[in-house]
């Protein structure tokens, strides 16, 4: 086997803090610079990740399930729930806002979900993918994970705006709150995640 | 201090290497010239970058984001008016009418997302920027930039603005819809805050809080 030419932190006993990236003694307990506390990898990182994950999932159902507004038009009530959102932007031919919603409200949380399921497997050795490729879509999950809150947004300014006592109303369905919770639950269930783990497990496969 | 095109100030006691934030190799930290980054030689990661007048322009995009963020909140966001009867919103009532219906949860996150966390970046930003700039350190100024490191995916500032977007998209066909000054400022407030953060790199900041800490502390005793 090659020698490893670049010295790797966690085997000199050297961590990078995870708030300021100071490098320094694991055992110094407290980080020199930005007082945090050092550790090499992130403490319980798989679990605490898949916990989130498994909650994400949980709150995914009822968020695409569930109306997300109600619109009362003259004492009719009607709800939409995201997909028929989807739909009826389609049908008018907004074909470039129902595809962005659909990417940003379905596509992306799905994707995200089951990117971070597929990033764990891989750092606990179930899933055979190349550390590079897992940098990258780690990187990419960080990036999109915000944008899937554009649609509670949405639910906010249509609530706030269209209030016309009797004739015209709009309130927030339950899958609004659904919605909010998963995508405060995956951006967090991202953030456990330590990336490092996947680069620990391809170079303990290399020596055995 | 070293001149400002060619690195940043770094401490003695600053680490001599930097590890990957992907697969932990450590590298050498080296002094960049301005508007070039640093990658990880096993990975190729992005380590850190020296961006352009980042002390300056982090300043200059903050005191614009604090100012819009006051007309954001101050002037109405859009107007509806349909058959003579008018409506009309400002940001911070896009919480607090879901508040008013019954919906805490969402109208605590869209206040905290699009009004307390983006303002909160924005203060503790100038509070290490400021100082920075002059080459003094101000107390607390690590506990805010900790701060402002863990608050910055939060502010949600350009998600509420494709937000407003679809929405008036989807009330086109209901009622006539009209754009107040508090969506102009909110527009620019989304720029100036997409300015000030990018600005900011995490690695050239901590560097240069630990150097100015070391030389005050340097002074006071001799
Ligand atoms: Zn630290
Ligand atoms: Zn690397």
């Amino acid at each position: 086997m090659k020698k490893n030419a670049v010295p790797i932190a966690l085997e000199e006993n050297l961590a990078a803090c995870h708030v300021c990236d100071r490098v320094q003694d694991v055992a110094l307990h407290h980080c020199q610079r930005c007082g945090a506390k050092v550790h090499a990898r992130k403490p319980e990182s798989i679990q605490r990740c898949l916990a989130l994950l498994a909650a994400s999932i949980i709150a995914y159902i009822p968020a695409n399930v569930f109306p997300i507004m109600e619109v009362t038009q003259l004492g009719d009530t009607e709800s939409s729930t995201i997909l028929s959102g989807v739909a009826s932007f389609w049908r008018i031919k907004a074909y470039p806002i129902a595809i962005t919603i659909f990417v940003a409200s379905v596509l992306i949380p799905g994707l995200k979900l089951l990117a971070l399921g597929v990033l764990c497997a891989t750092a606990v050795g179930k899933v055979e993918m190349s550390p590079k490729r897992a940098n990258h879509i780690y990187w990419l999950t960080e990036l999109v994970g915000r944008w899937s809150m554009v649609d509670v947004f949405v639910v906010a300014i249509l609530v706030g705006l269209v209030n016309f006592e009797g004739i015209m109303s709009i309130t927030a369905g339950p899958a609004a709150v659904a919605f909010a919770v998963m995508v405060i639950l995956t951006m967090l269930a991202a953030h456990a995640f330590d990336p490092k783990l996947v680069w620990d497990r391809m170079r303990k496969e290399a020596k055995v | 201090m070293q001149e400002p095109s060619k690195g940043w100030p770094r401490a003695e006691t600053a680490s001599e290497h930097a590890a990957c934030h992907f697969c932990d190799s450590l590298q050498k930290v080296v002094s960049l010239e301005e508007g070039k980054d640093a990658h990880c030689s096993v990975c190729g990661g992005e380590m850190y970058e020296n961006r352009k007048q980042s002390l300056q322009r982090t300043i200059s995009f903050s005191l614009s984001a604090l100012l819009l963020m006051v007309l954001v909140i101050i002037f109405p966001f859009l107007s509806l008016n349909r058959s003579g009867l008018k409506s009309s919103m400002t940001v911070w009532e896009a919480a607090t009418s879901l508040w008013e219906q019954g919906d805490q949860m969402i109208s605590v996150a869209t206040a905290v997302f699009i009004v307390f966390l983006p303002s909160l970046l924005i203060l503790s930003l100038l509070y290490v920027t400021i100082p920075l700039s002059l080459g003094k350190s101000l107390p607390g100024m690590v506990a805010i930039f900790r701060v402002v490191s863990m608050l910055k995916p939060w502010a949600m500032v350009e998600v509420f603005f494709l937000g407003a977007l679809v929405s008036l998209l989807k009330l086109v066909k209901l009622a006539d819809i009209a754009i107040g000054v508090g969506f102009w400022a909110f527009a620019l407030l989304m720029i100036s805050m997409v300015g000030a953060l990018g600005s900011v790199n995490y690695f050239e900041y901590w560097d240069r809080i630990e150097a100015v800490r070391e030389r005050m502390r340097k002074e006071t005793f001799s």
